[in-house]
């Protein structure tokens, strides 16, 4: 449990720097993946809603305090969206990577609208539009995540299968 | 206690009720809430210096190789161009000259008396598509307060301080939803500028909401007019590239162009406040 835990928090911790700083380089059409949403959709999936939540939660309250406006607004996102994919697992084939792409789209589309609407809800709240942030941010990063989701599945699923040897020892 | 942490759900309430608390909280006081920000902020500072300029130093060297054929030809346009400005330079130096002289009679004092320059690097972006915030390598420790204008070297607005942790510290930048300018056009109209979703893909700002018979045209040079308090009087913010007309026939708006590129930005100066400093000593 320990290990497990150290292992996802350097996970997230590298995750965080590239997603800052090398990702801004590798922009397609503007926009760059959301690793760390890529990273709880993982997690809740191949391992079930509570580890999900948890590492949803801690992995949004890492990025809350990077982006540095409002504390919490990631982690409720984060731990909602470990949550509501974790309750799934159960039901998949989980060893199918077109379950994990096709997942990650649905996701990825849902919480991009909602970190939309929730931030431009206050002032600009007249400025909401529905058509282009959907063609210009969320499809093409939808896209960009369920691309990435099949090496972080796989990434993921190898971290697991270790961890749970070493302690099964 | 054991028995709490068995009822998951209530343990969802309890975690959702106290995030929502603190959203509120955040929102409300974000000086003090963004201390918290420095159990991470602190540690993964020095990384993302490394890591951005890891990355710099990468597309530097692949750009390299793309670039010299065109580089050949600019070269040439390049080499025309110096020459139209050259012969326009030797008029501008005498304008130059001549506008020294008159502030001279006038004692204009200095835009940036009031304040200190401080230097930062940019080190990390926001992990999101939807902000235009950026972080700097100078926090607290260095006296930065929020709100402070961010400026380039050749004194351009890029925006405001949104954030400060004790080594790093958030830009808002013009470009962004959330931003919002007071400029002044050389023709003496006050405009609102902020950013908008889909001008700040092309690195553009709007203003909008401008009344019809308010005298602006393409070219236009914008300045900050210094109402909000935030933006002292007279830092460049760009130049009107287009104007439309608005869903009435009563407003229009205009399409502004910064006058720094937001988008390969490396170093920026923040402007200090010199008054707060002094009643820092005093102390």
């Amino acid at each position: 449990m320990k290990l497990k835990i150290a292992a996802y928090a350097f996970t997230i911790f590298i995750i965080l720097i590239l997603q800052t700083t090398m990702l801004e380089y590798v922009k397609i059409l503007n926009v760059k993946p959301n690793l760390l949403l890529v990273f709880i959709i993982c997690v809740s999936i191949s391992r079930g809603n509570v580890e999900g939540a948890v590492t949803g939660f801690f992995t949004g309250l890492a990025q809350d305090m990077l982006s540095g406006r409002i504390i919490g607004f990631y982690s409720l996102l984060g731990l909602y969206a470990g949550i509501s994919l974790g309750s799934v697992h159960k039901r998949l084939y989980r060893d199918n990577f077109i379950v994990i792409v096709f997942f990650t789209l649905v996701l990825s589309i849902a919480y991009e609208w909602m970190v939309y609407f929730l931030a431009s809800f206050g002032e600009s709240a007249g400025n909401i539009r529905f058509f282009y942030p959907m063609v210009h941010r969320i499809l093409p990063e939808a896209l960009y995540n369920a691309f990435t989701s099949v090496f972080m599945y796989g990434y993921v699923l190898k971290l697991n299968k270790k961890l749970d040897a070493l302690e099964d020892k | 206690m054991f028995n709490f942490f068995e009822n998951k759900s209530l343990v969802l309430i309890v975690v959702t009720v106290i995030l929502i608390l603190l959203i509120g909280i955040s929102s409300a006081f974000s000086e003090t809430m963004g201390q918290i920000g420095n159990i991470l902020s602190v540690p993964i500072t020095p990384v993302q210096k490394f890591c951005t300029f890891t990355g710099k130093n990468i597309e530097a060297f692949v750009l390299f190789f793309k670039d010299t054929k065109a580089i050949k030809e600019e070269n040439e346009a390049l080499k025309e161009s110096i020459k139209k400005l050259q012969s326009e330079n030797r008029e501008l130096t005498k304008l130059k000259e001549k506008n020294m002289e008159l502030k001279k009679a006038l004692r204009l004092k200095g835009r940036f008396d009031a304040y200190d320059l401080v230097g930062a690097n940019i080190t990390a972006m926001d992990p999101g598509n939807w902000f235009n915030i950026f972080t700097l390598d100078v926090g607290s420790r260095d006296g930065i307060k929020a709100d402070s204008p961010v400026i380039t070297s050749s004194r351009g607005l890029v925006g405001r301080i949104c954030s400060v942790h004790f080594s790093q510290s958030k830009v808002l930048s013009i470009l962004d939803e959330d931003s919002v300018v007071w400029g002044w056009s050389e023709k003496g109209w006050s405009l609102r500028i902020r950013g908008d979703l889909e001008y700040k893909d092309r690195g553009f700002c709007i203003a909008d909401m401008i009344p019809i018979e308010m005298d602006i045209a393409e070219g236009d040079l914008i300045e900050t007019s210094g109402y909000g308090g935030i933006y002292p009087k007279g830092i460049s913010i760009g130049k009107v590239i287009e104007v439309k007309n608005q869903d009435s026939d009563l407003y229009r708006f205009a399409v502004i162009e910064p006058s720094v590129d937001l988008e390969n930005l490396e170093e920026v100066f923040i402007l200090r406040k010199k008054s707060i400093e002094a009643g820092s000593e005093e102390k």
